[in-house]
């Protein structure tokens, strides 16, 4: 059975749109004052988090709230889905293998799955997928992390990550790296067939 | 049954063993199918960055495969991470760790001045814990001798644990170097687990050795320790009671 491994946020969904666009309203939840609340969102979508020298701070806390709200609102990619459908029926096995942090994520990320008719037969967090891909024997990974599209292929990993991601459209991507950019889902189709 | 599981199923008792975490190098869909065929249903892995180390998140486990764990957790093929029941428990937890952003696997001296607080606290209340070594900070257990009701034992925590916190501050240390988890936590109580006493850390390696007053005890030596802890450290309910009633301010 082949096996393929698939990003979620800014692959299947549209992760980074939604953290800019969406309107957060001020809440006491967030345990913070107004001021502090706003301009923590402006450095979370302008990705430029505050510098601390500690772990549990309110801007991680705060971070956490707000990415779990995303993941919540991120809107589904229809080519995407229509993709991991064919991979199902194609029989590959699936892993969604992601950064999120599954402890506090993992209800929210398989209820959207779910809801989206995203079919996957394991779900994994790997803080870095190129060592989670050669461990488990994955040879194919899709994937918008920079790191994962430039290193993949050096050890072995064939990376396809999607051209409009904005980590990846902002960023060039050498030859070397033996990693392929897609416009819509249908064009990896012929190409992990190989 | 090895006596070391027989120790650990009695301390731990009441805890829910449907659902584990199991913190192991094992990997592979080899694994999980020899996990499923039994089963045993994977919520979620995770690959840490440390190292090779996974940790899954399983559910439908059986009592016989309970023990199955924990025999492999006491020949350290594995560590297991127990949840807590959503309403009552039988223990609870204080889990002292460094919270530096950078080299946060160093046992700091706001770490250690907070555990000695906590415990001197707990020992004026007539509840002695038990204090074992985590790597970069402590696990404190307080076992009790019934199952109470986690908004209760959550109270509980949070006046002894500031108190604890409040003594660093005193000293002129930085508390916020600090991080205080509590164990059952209200908010968070069906997301975390807490490893077993006789497990290796995951990140070093390092037996989880018990402190017996400021003796760190060796691996006999610290399972000694437990055994005895468990047959004469029991906390009564009314000495719960009395301490609650001593650090929590009455309602109004």
């Amino acid at each position: 059975m082949r096996t393929i491994a698939v990003d979620i946020d800014d692959t299947l969904n549209n992760f980074t749109q939604t953290l800019r666009a969406t309107h957060f309203a001020y809440h006491e939840r967030y345990a913070l004052p107004p001021a502090l609340f706003d301009e923590y969102l402006e450095r979370l979508r302008n990705n430029t988090p505050v510098d601390e020298a500690l772990l549990s701070t309110r801007f991680a806390y705060f971070r956490a709230r707000i990415h779990l709200e995303c993941y919540q609102r991120a809107e589904a990619r229809a080519d995407g889905v229509a993709f991991m459908q064919w991979l199902k029926r194609e029989g590959w096995r699936i892993v969604i293998c992601t950064h999120r942090d599954l402890r506090t994520a993992y209800a929210a990320t398989k209820e959207w799955l779910e809801q989206n008719h995203i079919p996957f037969d394991y779900l994994f967090r790997a803080g870095n997928k190129i060592v989670f891909c050669r461990l488990w024997g994955i040879d194919i990974l899709i994937d918008d992390n920079m790191f994962n599209v430039v290193y993949g292929g050096r050890y072995g990993v064939r990376v396809f990550y999607p051209k409009t991601a904005p980590k990846t459209s902002d960023s060039p991507v050498t030859q070397e790296s033996g990693a392929r950019g897609f416009e819509t889902f249908d064009q990896l189709k012929p190409w992990i067939s190989v | 049954m090895d006596q070391r599981v027989a120790l650990l199923e009695a301390f731990y008792r009441g805890l829910p063993t449907d659902r584990a975490k199991l913190e192991t190098s094992a990997h592979g869909f080899e694994f999980l199918a020899h996990l499923q065929t039994r089963g045993i249903q994977l919520e979620y892995g995770e690959l840490t960055t440390s190292e090779v180390l996974h940790k899954y998140k399983v559910t439908h486990v059986s009592a016989a495969q309970v023990e199955q764990f924990l025999d492999w957790h006491v020949a350290k093929l594995c560590n297991v991470c127990l949840y807590f029941d959503r309403q009552a428990n039988p223990v609870l937890s204080f889990n002292l760790d460094n919270d530096n952003a950078l080299n946060n696997t160093q046992l700091i001296p706001e770490v250690e001045l907070a555990k000695s607080s906590l415990v001197a606290g707990l020992e004026a209340l007539d509840c002695k814990p038990l204090v074992i070594a985590s790597g970069r900070g402590y696990h404190i257990w307080c076992r009790l001798q019934a199952a109470i009701p986690n908004q209760r034992l959550y109270q509980f925590m949070i006046h002894t644990g500031a108190a604890a916190l409040l003594a660093v501050q005193e000293q002129g240390l930085d508390q916020h170097k600090v991080k205080l988890n509590l164990y059952p936590d209200v908010r968070i109580q069906d997301l975390v687990s807490l490893r077993l006493f006789g497990s290796e850390h995951a990140k070093n390696h390092v037996f989880s050795r018990i402190l017996d007053g400021t003796t760190l005890l060796d691996e006999r030596g610290s399972w000694a320790y437990f055994e005895r802890h468990l047959a004469l450290r029991t906390i009564a309910l009314a000495t719960f009671d009395k301490a609650y009633d001593a650090v929590v301010p009455p309602i109004g």
